[in-house]
């Protein structure tokens, strides 16, 4: 790891955030939702592990809206 | 037109509190900040995840500021189209199929109000998240890599802008038109598939809002030619204003289609 | 008698099928029809005609005497499963019904909780309409197309979907509103619309087969009979034997039924008393609208 100790964890910083806030407000909704396209939990999964693209798919793909 | 502005609150309330008013500027944003990200610090990212013997390196040809600008909008020309087309995809279609059309159909409201209260409210999230993206990609760019003059900048994001107009009035007027499976086809033949085209054919014309992307980057680098680039910025709004009447049409002509 | 709105020929026709066929009634102002047939008897696509959401095949509708007008400006209309915005609460939805009817701002707002007071939502006025029951959803509906007060309301099976209790209270909020609006409504259960119905339009495969007020429907179907009731089954056969008109019986519980050459009330009733038979009761029947309903649908 020592070759990644020349990057600036403030210029990276602002990238997690983006994604830790894209996680939360996706958890958020899902968790308000009345109802998912498939499994709820399964949406849930996908938002935590699915790195930026998770929340992206269920906001896009998950969320059954009327 | 007061209905304009009822169906305007309406459609805004909509997409802040499905939170696409969030979600899709932060995608935008995240590229603007990771594409000069990762291309700055590639060979230190390479060198901790992969086992690349000492030999097989190669060198990193060094990018320019303005080279990171455009492979910013080149992301956005694939993954952000993809994020307009699937987000907005239902946004007239829907509301026929679940019926929630049916209580404001029954209204005496004008189609083009209706048709207008979501291409506003959809060009301002769309645009508002491109602008946002790449201003911080700027920022980024000039940390990073080294100026950008505003000139050149603001000339190349205006320019743009009028691309993803032309994109956003082609997903409304598609959902408009066809159920929304349908719309999301056509929107990205239209946005995708064309530009696909136009790249590979499209040296035997100059003049289509296809075009409208690459003349954006020749801002960075020089200038588009004046001509062609005015000429495809006219037959853009052409297409636009013809799309949005398209739109109205079929929004009202597909009135009739909601569940009741 | 004003009329409000007449309906000639209506004919909506979806590729081969007619839905409505020739279709053609009125309605008086501050009257109330009902609009009865079995399911896809083309009460929805009659309604959705007359709603402005679909266009006929042939024939016009004249609104205050003005033919093929802009309906939208002067109706209510509830869908038979109203659909709403999940996202939006009652009193926001209500509201922008209210101000896309023309209702400016300030009168929405106040009109929109009013409505939904009378409706009986008044302690959701600002719940998000995504959680609410069927039968909210009803009453939301119909709040939201009684909100600006339109002459004419269109509803398309109001309470078939309520339990005993809501149907009770939203027929009489129904009851409440005819003093102010021309109502028509669509049903299938027919107690709903024997209790509150100046005209009856009966569909049937796209046709209306029968039309006028209920009691000239029922004049004209009505089969009317006494029914007595004895204590005994021996009382019932006996007046079956000896009674001086054609009486038939039927089951132990001494039931006659007094069908051909009707008498008088009075004249039965002094037979009854010189009888010598115990009776129970003594009753004149009139057909249900089931009943109407049923020789009417089977008329032809």
């Amino acid at each position: 790891m020592e070759a990644l100790q020349g990057i600036s964890w403030g210029i990276i910083a602002p990238i997690l955030v983006i994604q830790l806030i894209l996680l939360i407000i996706a958890l958020i909704d899902l968790s308000k939702i009345n109802q998912t396209n498939g499994p709820k939990w399964l949406w849930a999964i996908i938002v935590i592990l699915g790195s930026i693209w998770g929340p992206v798919l269920y906001f896009v793909i998950g969320r059954k809206q009327s | 037109m007061r209905d304009l502005l009822v169906l305007f609150q309406k459609e805004w309330r909509e997409n802040t509190r499905n939170y696409k008013i969030l979600w899709i500027p932060l995608i935008f944003v995240f590229f603007g900040i990771t594409e000069p990200v990762t291309n700055h610090y590639l060979p230190q990212i390479l060198e901790a995840v992969g086992n690349i013997p000492e030999d097989a390196m190669f060198p990193f040809p060094e990018f320019t500021a303005a080279q990171i600008l455009m492979s910013t909008m080149g992301q956005y020309q694939f993954i952000g189209m993809l994020v307009l087309v699937l987000g907005f995809m239902g946004t007239i279609s829907r509301e026929r199929k679940n019926g929630t059309g049916t209580l404001l159909y029954v209204r005496p409201i004008s189609f083009f109000s209706y048709f207008l209260s979501k291409w506003k409210v959809v060009s301002i999230i769309a645009i508002g998240s491109v602008w946002l993206g790449l201003l911080t990609s700027w920022y980024y760019t000039e940390l990073l890599f080294g100026n950008v003059p505003a000139s050149d900048f603001f000339a190349f994001a205006g320019t743009y802008s009028v691309w993803i107009l032309f994109v956003v009035t082609v997903v409304l007027a598609a959902s408009a038109w066809l159920p929304t499976g349908g719309a999301a086809g056509v929107s990205l033949a239209l946005v995708l598939v064309i530009q696909i085209i136009d790249s590979l054919l499209g040296t035997y014309w100059t003049i289509s809002p296809w075009k409208i992307s690459t003349y954006a980057t020749q801002w960075l680098t020089g200038s588009p030619t004046m001509g062609d680039f005015w000429w495809s910025m006219a037959v853009t709004i052409i297409a636009i204003i013809a799309l949005m009447i398209f739109g109205t049409w079929m929004s009202k002509r597909n009135a009739s289609k909601t569940k009741v | 008698m004003t009329l409000i709105l007449q309906a000639e020929h209506l004919t909506k026709i979806y590729g081969a099928e007619h839905a409505v066929k020739d279709v053609s009634f009125s309605l008086a102002e501050k009257s109330s029809t009902a609009l009865i047939g079995p399911n896809g008897a083309g009460k929805t696509t009659t309604l959705s005609m007359l709603a402005g959401l679909l266009n006929q095949t042939t024939g016009t509708i004249s609104l205050n005497g003005e033919t093929n007008p802009d309906v939208r400006k002067s109706i209510g209309f509830l869908p038979q499963y109203p659909q709403f915005f999940s996202w939006l609460t009652a009193l926001e939805f209500t509201e922008m019904a209210a101000k896309l009817s023309g209702m400016d701002s300030k009168h929405a707002k106040i009109e929109a909780q009013k409505t939904l007071e009378f409706v009986g939502l008044g302690e959701a006025l600002k719940k998000k309409t995504g959680t609410f029951s069927g039968g909210m959803k009803q009453r939301l509906g119909l709040a939201q197309a009684i909100v600006h007060k339109p002459k004419l309301l269109l509803l398309d099976e109001p309470v078939s979907a309520l339990d005993p209790v809501g149907r009770r209270e939203v027929m009489d909020l129904l009851k409440n509103l005819q003093q102010d609006m021309t109502i028509l409504y669509s049903t299938h259960i027919l107690n709903d619309a024997e209790e509150m119905t100046d005209q009856l339009l009966f569909l049937r495969k796209g046709e209306l087969v029968e039309q006028g007020s209920l009691g000239d429907v029922r004049a004209k179907y009505d089969s009317p009979r006494y029914l007595v009731e004895f204590t005994s089954e021996e009382d019932a056969l006996n007046f079956a034997a000896r009674a001086p008109w054609k009486v038939s019986y039927r089951g132990t519980l001494g039931l006659i039924d007094i069908t051909n050459g009707l008498p008088e009330m009075k004249d039965l009733l002094g037979y009854l008393a010189g009888s010598g038979l115990t009776v129970r009761k003594a009753e004149r029947q009139t057909a249900s609208l089931e009943e109407i309903f049923l020789k009417v649908a089977g008329r032809r």
